[in-house]
This record gives structure tokens, C-alpha cells and sequence, in this order.
């Protein structure tokens, strides 16, 4: 008797856990403080911190530089994204993971860095996606990175905040080169005042 | 009567039958003696949540004192047939005809006798089974005729069955009204026996309560809820109707965003090497915005009376050389690259503090 409420106890515990798990991803989707991509003042603090990532970059191009300061460049932009992701979500973890290790890798040569991978789901759904929805989410899981092996609804969650994300790194990039190259005005009129 | 006393009697007299006490609690000795004896396998799931919360009202009612008044005679009767395990606790019941002294126990075994007491009564016998009609929806608990006899009787397992009882009616109230489910419950009252704090799903009306299709359900409001977020950022997809083609719109949607990164950065990349970043940062943070393309406009007359570099960018505007671009731009050469904010770390969490007081430093600098 004892044994089966104490049987009964587990089980409820571990479902208990798991809809929790469930209920609190749902109930907390609308609660998180979530990064909202779309504000002003979040679009100055990428701006600022990505000056100051930008500045740190080699500054010497060499002969076949370009491709590789643009790389880096790239990398920088990704990074501050991911910074100021807060790594909440799994996409900004991953991209800083998986510099964090191309880093280590150039420097060290061993001792790979632990990505924080994304867990392989407990449950695989039960829902038969068709075969071409399953093609789409898994390209669209190899766009978001990070996100190879995560679940449906989670993999669509990631994409949203990616996609903020990304728009707003995209409003800032172009912002700031406007701002250093110049905006785009024509100057055959006003060449006789210069 | 005589040998019940304390509040068992109490309850029972509020029933209309008061001369029938005695002979009805004797039923209900050996009903009660019968059904814990009778192995959880019985498919009325109401025994097996009487059977449960039977050895926990035991263990409830063996704590406080007992008192005499031992009905000897029923005791001897009822004993057999039982299992040792159980005998313990029905001799322990039976010199335990009285309830402990908890006024929560008592007022919940008055309530559910006001329940039941109606059994002549229509309007009151409604109330037991419109409880077991609440209870039929569980899949778990599908026996109803026993929960109405057995509802009449007011137990001393009672204030445990009934408040489970009450609670999972409560639920399945909850449930009939039909709101929108957020997770799903998978046989929680067939686990009444332990007190369950929270109310997972709320299945609408005339929707399937069964547990694969609350989940099935449950899954796939996730999954369109977060497919309708998802259509309110991607322009233009809030038209299209249809997974398939909202995701293409995604897929397309990021690729064009990691394009235009990618090109901006190379625009970066090849101002890169001649940019003053102090000057940036400056009017960056003067401005207070950097969203409009209107805002290098206005800040170009303040750079020019600075930094002659009209010439050179009418030359960079003409062509697209990274090559004209590696003139001085501008007129200012020193390197200002002493100044390194301290914050510019990998895994910097600042907030906007830290930005503000970026641009103060940037000013003081200037």
C-alpha cells in the first residue's frame, strides 16, 4: 500500500515535471523579459558596442585581407547580436560557442571548447509533418544556427527571435555605414564648391 | 446510535433517518471493511481512490486518541475476510468511531453529508450525480453508480474522498466551462489520492478529454501560436494560409536578412581601416538615433568644416574601388586607439548604463 503511493508519488512527480516543463515554457513565453529587437535604445547599444568591437579588429589589411577582415567584421557583428542576446535563446549560445571554439582552436590547437548544444528533445512529436514541411524545418534549422536537432515549436521560437534579431542588427549595420561612407548624394552639382 | 459518538453521530443525525443511524453506520462498517477488502483490480475506480485515502484517513484517525465505545459485537463479525495489514486498521477504525479533532475534517464531512442526505430528495441527489457526471468526463473514473451509494454514506474516510471529490468536481467544472487549454492533464484524478496543486488543461466543450488528443491538441496550439507570431514579423506572410508556404517566406525572409549582413559587412570591412570610430561614436549618441538615412545628411555639414573630405568622397562615390577608399578620408590621422572601453569583453552583459556612459567618455575624450 505504502509502496504503491509512494509508486504513484514518482510517476505523478516525473509527469508532473515534464507538463511542468511544458507549462512553463508556454506560460513563460508571454512573460520572459524577452529582448524586444524592435526598441531604439536596444539598436544604440548594439551600435555602440559594435564601434568599439570594430575598432578592436585588426587594423592592418594586408594583401588578402579583405575577405578575411570581412570575415571578421562578420563575426564581430554576430558576436555583439549574440551579446546582447543575453544568451537566452539557443541561437546567440551557439554563436558565441562556436567562436569561443573556432578561437580556442586557432590558439590552443587542443582541447575542443563544450558547446552548449541543444539537448535532443525528450518527446519527438507525435505529429506526422508531411515530407515537405519536414524539408523546410530542417532548412530552416540549418539557417537559425544552433538549431539542428531542436524541436518544432521550439525551432519557430528560435526563428522569431532570430529574425528580430537580425533586422535589427541589419537597421544598425546600415546606419552605420551610412554614417562612415557617406550618404549616397550625388555630387555633380556641388563639385564647384569644394 | 449509542456507541457513535462525537461528531460521526453528528454528521449522521443531520441525515432526515435518524432512527436508521445505527443500523446504516453498521452498513457502512462493513461496507467500507468490504471495499478496502476487496483489492484495487475492482474496475470502480472510486474504490480504489476509497481504498487509498482509506489506510491515509486511517493513519489520520489512528494519531489522535482513540476513545472507547468499541462496538465489540461488529468488530468480529467485520474482522474476517480481511487482511492482517487491514485488520489493524479497521480494529484501529472501529475503536476510532470518532473523528479527530480537526474542524476542517468535520466541516468537510458535514458538507459532503449535506451532499449526501438528499438521497430522498431529487434536487440534492442531483448534486452527487451531477458530481459523478463531472467525474464520468475522466476517463479514469468511469463508475459512477458506485460513487452514489457509496457518496451516501458519510465515511470517515470522507473529508479525504470528498474533499478529492470536491476538488476534481471543482476541476471538472473548470473543465465544462470550456476556456482554452494550455497544457494537458493525463490521468491526474485517477492519482487523486495525492494532492494535486494545479490544473493543467481545460478541454473545451464537446472536444475529446482523452489524454493522446489533450496532448495532440495541446501540441499543435503551441506550434500555431507560434506560427502566427512568426507570420506578424515576416512581412507579408499574414495573407498566406498554409505552413508549407508561411515557412518559405520564413526560409526566404532569413536568407535575405543573413544577406544583407553579409554585404554590410563588407561595406564595413572596407571602410573599415581609415574610419575614426571616436567620431562616430559621438555623433552616434548625439543624435540619439541612428534608424532614419536622413541623419548622415545632418550630420555632414558638422563633419565638413572638420574633415575636408568631400573631394575624396565624391571620389568614392563615383566609383566603388576599395582602393580609393584606403586615401585619407579624413583629415585627422591620430589614433585615438588608446581608448578601449573596458567593456568591450566577449561575454560583456551591459545594459544601457554602460552604453551612456560610453558616449560621456567618448565626449571627455574629444
Amino acid at each position: 500500500m505504502a509502496s504503491l503511493i509512494s509508486y504513484l508519488n514518482l510517476e505523478e512527480e516525473s509527469k508532473r515535471k515534464k507538463l511542468w516543463k511544458t507549462g512553463y515554457e508556454l506560460r513563460d513565453r508571454n512573460s520572459r523579459p524577452e529582448t524586444s529587437w524592435r526598441s531604439e535604445s536596444e539598436q544604440r547599444i548594439y551600435s555602440t558596442k559594435l564601434v568599439d568591437a570594430l575598432r578592436l579588429v585588426r587594423r592592418n589589411p594586408s594583401a588578402a585581407d579583405m575577405v578575411s577582415s570581412f570575415r571578421e567584421i562578420r563575426e564581430a557583428a554576430d558576436r555583439v547580436l549574440a551579446v546582447e542576446a543575453k544568451g537566452r535563446t539557443r541561437w546567440s549560445r551557439a554563436i558565441l560557442a562556436s567562436q569561443l571554439r573556432l578561437r580556442l582552436a586557432n590558439n590552443m590547437k587542443h582541447k575542443r571548447a563544450k558547446v552548449t548544444g541543444c539537448s535532443r528533445p525528450k518527446r519527438l512529436e507525435k505529429k506526422r509533418f508531411s515530407p515537405t514541411l519536414q524539408r523546410k524545418a530542417r532548412l530552416l534549422s540549418r539557417l537559425v544556427p544552433g538549431c539542428r536537432k531542436v524541436s518544432f515549436p521550439n525551432l519557430l521560437e528560435e526563428a522569431t527571435d532570430y529574425i528580430a534579431a537580425l533586422e535589427m542588427q541589419v537597421r544598425a549595420m546600415t546606419a552605420l555605414t551610412e554614417l562612415v561612407t557617406g550618404p549616397p548624394v550625388d555630387r555633380l552639382g556641388s563639385t564647384s564648391n569644394s | 446510535m449509542e456507541p457513535n459518538p462525537g461528531t460521526l453521530a453528528g454528521s449522521i443525525s443531520i441525515r432526515p433517518d435518524q432512527e436508521e443511524t445505527g443500523f446504516e453506520s453498521l452498513q457502512f462498517r462493513e461496507e467500507i471493511q468490504r471495499l478496502i477488502a476487496v483489492p484495487p483490480e475492482n474496475a470502480s475506480s472510486f474504490t480504489a481512490l476509497l481504498e487509498l485515502p482509506a489506510t491515509q484517513a486511517m493513519e489520520l484517525l489512528h494519531s489522535p486518541p482513540s476513545e472507547d465505545g468499541d462496538p465489540a459485537p461488529l468488530s468480529s463479525d467485520s474482522l474476517h475476510g480481511i487482511s492482517d495489514d487491514h485488520k489493524s486498521y479497521i480494529s484501529s477504525f472501529n475503536g476510532n468511531p470518532t473523528f479527530p479533532s480537526n474542524k476542517a475534517l468535520i466541516e468537510r464531512a458535514a458538507k459532503f453529508s449535506v451532499f449526501a442526505s438528499g438521497e430522498n430528495s431529487p434536487e440534492t441527489s442531483s448534486v452527487p450525480s451531477n458530481s459523478s457526471a463531472n467525474l464520468e468526463k475522466v476517463k479514469s473514473e468511469p463508475a459512477e453508480t458506485d460513487s452514489n451509494p457509496n457518496s451516501s454514506q458519510p465515511l470517515v474516510s470522507d473529508p479525504t474522498v470528498e474533499s478529492k471529490t470536491q476538488r476534481s468536481a471543482k476541476r471538472k467544472e473548470r473543465e465544462k466551462k470550456g476556456k482554452g487549454c494550455t497544457k494537458k492533464s493525463k490521468n491526474e484524478t485517477s492519482q487523486d489520492a495525492q494532492k494535486l496543486p494545479y490544473v493543467h488543461v481545460r478541454a473545451r466543450r464537446g472536444q475529446a478529454t482523452d489524454s493522446h488528443s489533450l496532448a495532440e491538441r495541446a501540441r499543435r496550439e503551441k506550434i500555431n501560436a507560434r506560427m502566427k507570431l512568426l507570420q506578424e514579423l515576416v512581412p507579408g506572410c499574414s495573407k498566406i494560409s498554409g505552413t508549407a508556404l508561411v515557412l518559405d517566406e520564413i526560409i526566404n525572409h532569413v536568407q535575405s536578412l543573413q544577406r544583407q549582413v553579409e554585404f554590410l559587412s563588407m561595406r564595413l570591412a572596407a571602410v573599415n581601416p581609415r574610419v575614426d570610430y571616436n567620431l562616430e561614436g559621438l555623433f552616434a549618441t548625439e543624435s540619439g538615433s541612428l534608424v532614419d538615412s536622413n541623419f548622415p545628411s545632418m550630420v555632414a555639414p558638422l563633419v565638413c568644416p572638420e574633415i575636408p573630405f568631400s573631394g575624396s568622397r565624391q571620389h568614392y562615390q563615383q566609383q566603388w574601388h576599395f582602393d580609393a577608399l584606403q586615401q585619407p578620408l579624413w583629415g585627422r590621422e591620430e589614433d585615438s586607439q588608446t581608448f578601449i572601453t573596458p567593456e568591450n569583453s566577449l561575454l560583456s552583459y551591459d545594459s544601457a548604463n554602460s552604453a551612456s556612459l560610453h558616449s560621456n567618455q567618448l565626449k571627455m575624450e574629444l
